[in-house]
């Protein structure tokens, strides 16, 4: 059975991290020289200026609200207050709620997104007539934004003069409308089912890029072994792609995480703060004033996903990513 | 997959695609239906899904009421020049990355990944200081600035992988033949790496063309506003008015969606050159 | 060839952008200009500022006015940020529920003394004058009008259901919406507010209850001290307001707010609103209801006859940050006084703080004319002040919503949510003392 490494050098490609570096390659890294180190400064400098000015500058002068006392109602007095903030998360009878629903929205729809994704990619390498033109059509949902998905469902979801509840009445499944996102029960489902309208596009685009990356000449190999499709799948196609797998996952959780825009649209968080997650609640402190909490909350959602990233790449033995992303 | 295909695997395939197809396309065609009936027939019952008379006037209202050609204009314009900035600049650090080993690297990586994890907001407040600072609030090209921050540690990571598969004797070459490393860069490499170049161009200018938050914060003026904060403005206290609403919803897809049309075989052929590779 | 066409096309987006960067370096000499930014944003009512922004520019050729308009949702945050940094705002609006942190905060520059001898004063009605100051006598924003409720009703439905006149109190109206409520046809009898600040309307209930014994002070409070939620009658009123929502509103409003109630009248399907008057212009534009089919009704009353009128007021203020006090603080005078004042609350559609409107044909017809009646009978119709100015109102607004969406959830009683209700203010004025 072909690792992803040997396959790779079968197919004459460099792994991407170096993992069979050129001989040139070697030569270079062992040389330090100030020139070397010039050009490499030189290189990063304008991406590492623009972060770090726009982004971690910012981010770091305004985690100090964090640690205190920070609320717009009275600005008097900002005392430092140490984890109070962070003790009042925990203690908000709300987070074990909000917790739930943060882990069923991202399994929820990531889950259905990598299946259907992968589904399309495999269907979508094969050419067949007008598979441009069906490309072009299915990929749009990533173009649009988060609020406006949220706008949209918001519509189709809409109770009374909503198209889901008449389509759903007229194939005659349902009797009487469902009061979607207004019953707890049915809320977070709506929301998932718009997020997965929306992700599985970049599933499917990342997914069939790698797959055509992998050459015939592997299936060739597998065919003439007598293997199905099931094994070729899990042998081949799974093993070579895997990289791109692991990573987009990692990076979709990441950003569904961090996608309360759709939520906020749909539903604001309610009925009665049943479709909450971490990061609308985060949105939800803030608009009550309470910028220290909302802080605290920023900062733990921040730590939680770096003890996830950590995890989720040593869990899925991409040691090699590993080390090119946390280092070893 | 590459063998050979069953009819039935045939027929199951282009089932599954249809269906998806529907469901893709259908929340799109609803709220263009929406758009283009009589403002009074929008609640109408029974639901009508084609209409019964055809009406722009939500259109025109969408003029009459609001710059939305300026708006149109501003997102443009600063999202083109946000996501080609941050591409080039992306594409200097992302060859680096790809090509050199060095002690700070992977913490550098390490940034990249994280600044993916950072709410917002928790950077909005300094955020609008800084800007107050350098003079830039209300301010276009302030705006761009941001954007291009934002753009760059995603595509940074998307370029590393491109340039990760791309042969080093290539550049090697052409150094030999007396060209700089800077232009072996844009001379050899950028060719061959072009479809990469437009997949990551486009991701970024979906993210800045519906970046609402910093746009909100950063901009006053009306004359400076973009496409996501009038669309929200449209949600304004007085009611949901679906019909501007679908209205606006639909110029603001149009311009995304004809350029994912336009370039998605530029992006699935971009990407296949190694992008989130690591 | 292509590379050219791109750098031509980078050229003339960078070209585009210049005059952006120049055109807030300065302007010439001898200009001020004033940064003004309202929160209560919606396109026409932006509009209408901008006429009367003109206004002032023309009589004022050395001010020029920047008016700023983030969409609503957002407009408070942003609003704080700006205050925040303590920079690039001048005039700009104040609610009497953002009035308490904002002068709490030193964000806002007390007027009193720059409008001592301010004749706009005396064209103010009493109301006007009272919400002008907060309780130390410190003015940090003039009233541009008043938020009150009213019953918008569709008459035709009211009549179709054998009904000869609209309700007068809370149980007829209950009655009149439950005869009406027919959600097969996507007919709704009332437009339940279970949404954001769904406990303003329960409150309202409440009040008109308790009218008889309530505080005109302290619109939570009992003349005896003690909560309007821990009265007896309280219990009544809540029984009838939430059998509004079981027996004659559309399912979904346990998540409508503003937005969708005002929709839910506006596209016909629904038969009665409690809302404020701004609603009549919205509802004006209407293409679904016709002006015959609607109108409005005074507010609904208690079982003795009587109601209570918690006006809301939002107005224009200063900025303590301000580098132009002089100059803002005319543009305050001139909004908030005379005619830019009269048209604001007419384009506006608010209850208007110019004694002269009480004249004014336009306010004594048709679905203004509830209003009138309201104001004419101040023994039936309380003016009462709500404590919306306390440094937890938005605290307790999200608390009270909450627990009114669970009781439309069933996982709460209506018993329970007014002993939560009770609780939470003693403890508040416990607090406070």
């Amino acid at each position: 059975m072909p690792t992803p490494a040997t396959t790779e050098r079968a197919a004459g490609r460099r792994s991407p991290t170096g993992a069979a570096p050129p001989p040139g390659g070697t030569r270079r890294k062992r040389e330090f020289t100030t020139g070397r180190g010039l050009v490499i400064a030189a290189y990063l400098a304008p991406a590492a200026i623009f972060v770090a000015i726009f982004t971690y500058y910012p981010v770091i002068a305004g985690s100090q609200m964090a640690f205190r006392n920070w609320k717009l109602t009275d600005l008097t007095d900002t005392a430092w207050v140490g984890l109070q903030n962070f003790r009042d998360v925990f203690a908000d009878p709300a987070w074990g709620r909000v917790l739930v629903n943060t882990v069923v929205w991202v399994v929820g729809s990531i889950v259905p997104q990598l299946v259907i994704g992968f589904a399309l990619a495999l269907w979508l390498r094969r050419k067949f007539r007008f598979r441009g033109l069906y490309q072009a059509l299915i990929f749009f949902p990533w173009a649009v934004s988060g609020f406006l998905i949220g706008i949209l469902f918001r519509w189709l979801f809409n109770s009374e003069f909503g198209a889901v509840n008449d389509l759903l009445q007229k194939a005659g499944l349902i009797d009487t409308p469902i009061p979607w996102l207004a019953s707890p029960d049915t809320a977070l489902t709506a929301v998932v089912i718009a997020n997965i309208w929306y992700g599985v596009t970049f599933f499917a685009i990342m997914i069939l890029a790698a797959l055509q990356s992998i050459p015939d000449e592997l299936y060739e190999a597998a065919a003439l072994d007598g293997a199905g499709k099931a094994r070729t799948l899990f042998q081949i196609t799974i093993p070579f792609i895997r990289t791109t797998l692991v990573l987009t996952v990692l990076l979709r959780v990441i950003w569904t995480f961090n996608f309360p825009d759709l939520i906020f649209g749909m539903t604001g968080g309610g009925p009665n703060n049943q479709t909450h997650i971490v990061t609308t609640w985060m949105i939800q402190t803030t608009q009550q004033g309470d910028y220290g909490r909302a802080s605290a909350l920023g900062l733990l959602i921040v730590a939680g996903l770096l003890l996830f990233a950590i995890f989720f790449l040593l869990a899925t033995r991409e040691r090699r990513e590993v080390k090119g992303v946390i280092g070893s | 997959m590459i063998g050979k295909e069953t009819a039935a695997g045939r027929t199951t395939k282009f089932v599954f695609l249809g269906l998806w197809l529907l469901f893709t396309v259908f929340p799109l065609y609803w709220i263009a239906v929406t758009s283009i009936k009589a403002p009074g027939d929008v609640f109408a019952w029974p639901i009508a899904y084609w209409p019964e008379t055809f009406s722009l006037e939500n259109y025109r209202g969408l003029f009459d009421k609001a710059d939305f050609g300026i708006y149109l204009a501003n997102s443009l314009v600063i999202s083109t020049l946000a996501a080609a900035a941050a591409t080039v600049i992306s594409m200097l650090s992302g060859y680096v990355l790809a090509r050199f080993e060095f002690r700070t690297k992977s913490a550098l990586l390490m940034a990249a990944l994280v600044t993916q994890m950072i709410p917002a907001f928790i950077a909005l407040g300094p955020l609008y200081l800084l800007m107050t600072d350098l003079n830039l609030v209300d301010n276009r090209f302030g705006l761009v600035l941001v954007y291009i921050a934002v753009c760059i540690p995603f595509c940074t990571v998307m370029l590393r992988g491109f340039f990760a598969n791309i042969p080093e004797a290539l550049e090697e070459a052409a150094m030999i033949d007396g060209l700089s490393r800077f232009g072996a860069l844009f001379r050899v490499l950028l060719p061959v790496m072009r479809p990469g170049i437009v997949a990551a161009f486009i991701f970024n200018f979906v993210n800045c063309w519906n970046e609402l938050f910093l746009s909100v914060t950063l901009m006053n003026s009306d004359a400076n506003k973009t496409i996501p904060t009038a669309l929200n403005g449209f949600i304004s206290s007085f009611n949901i008015d679906w019909g501007s609403m679908s209205a606006a919803a639909v110029l603001t897809i149009l311009p995304t969606m004809v350029l994912f049309a336009f370039a998605s075989r530029h992006i699935v052929q971009g990407l296949t050159a190694g992008a989130v590779k690591g | 060839m292509r590379r050219t066409k791109a750098a031509l096309a980078l050229g003339v987006a960078a070209a585009m952008l210049l005059p952006a960067c120049s055109a807030f370096s300065g302007g010439d000499s001898g200009t001020v200009t004033l940064t003004m930014v309202e929160s209560l944003t919606n396109p026409s009512r932006t509009e209408l500022l901008e006429g009367l922004i003109e206004d002032f520019e023309q009589q004022h050729p050395d001010i020029d006015v920047n008016l700023v308009s983030p969409p609503t949702e957002q407009a408070d945050e942003k609003l704080q940020q700006m205050l925040m940094s303590g920079s690039g705002i001048d005039v700009l609006e104040v609610r009497d529920i953002t009035v308490g942190p904002f002068s709490t905060n030193g964000w806002l520059h007390d007027m009193k003394a720059d409008l001592e001898s301010w004749d706009g004063w005396q064209a103010m009605t009493e109301n006007a004058v009272d919400a002008a100051q907060d309780g130390q006598g410190r003015t940090f924003y003039v009233p541009y009008g008043f938020y009150g409720l009213s019953l918008f009703y569709r008459t035709d439905l009211v009549a179709q259901a054998g009904f000869s006149a609209p309700p007068t109190n809370w149980d007829e109206l209950l009655q009149q919406a439950a005869a009406i409520n027919d959600p097969a046809q996507r007919r709704y009898g009332y437009a339940f507010r279970g949404g954001k600040n769904a406990n303003s309307n329960v409150t309202a209930a409440i009040s008109a209850y308790v009218a008889d014994r309530i505080d005109p002070a302290n619109g939570f409070q009992l003349e005896d001290g003690t909560s309007i939620f821990a009265a007896p009658e309280a219990q009544q009123a809540v029984e009838t307001y939430f059998q509004l929502f079981r027996t004659a509103s559309a399912e979904s409003s346990v998540s409508w707010g503003y937005p969708e109630m005002v929709e839910a009248f506006a596209n016909g399907s629904t038969a009665f609103l409690l809302q404020d008057p701004e609603v009549i212009a919205t509802v004006r534009e209407s293409q679904a209801i016709s002006q015959d089919q609607w109108t409005t009704a005074p507010l609904p009353t208690g079982p003795s006859g009587k109601t209570v009128q918690p006006l809301a007021s939002a107005g224009w203020g200063v900025a303590a940050s301000s580098s132009h006090k002089p100059e803002a603080v005319e543009l305050v005078k001139f909004l908030a006084g005379g005619d830019a004042a009269a048209a604001f609350a007419k384009g506006n559609s608010l209850v208007p703080t110019q004694r002269a409107a009480g004249e004014d044909e336009f306010y004594k017809t048709g679905p203004w004319a509830s209003y009138v009646t309201m104001t004419e009978n101040p023994q039936t119709y309380l003016n009462i002040t709500q404590p919306r100015g306390v440094a937890w109102w938005t605290e307790w607004e999200q608390k009270a919503d909450a627990d009114v969406q669970q009781v439309l959830l069933g996982t709460m009683t209506p018993a329970q949510l007014l002993a939560e209700w009770d609780a939470f203010w003693t403890q508040k004025w416990q607090q406070g003392k």
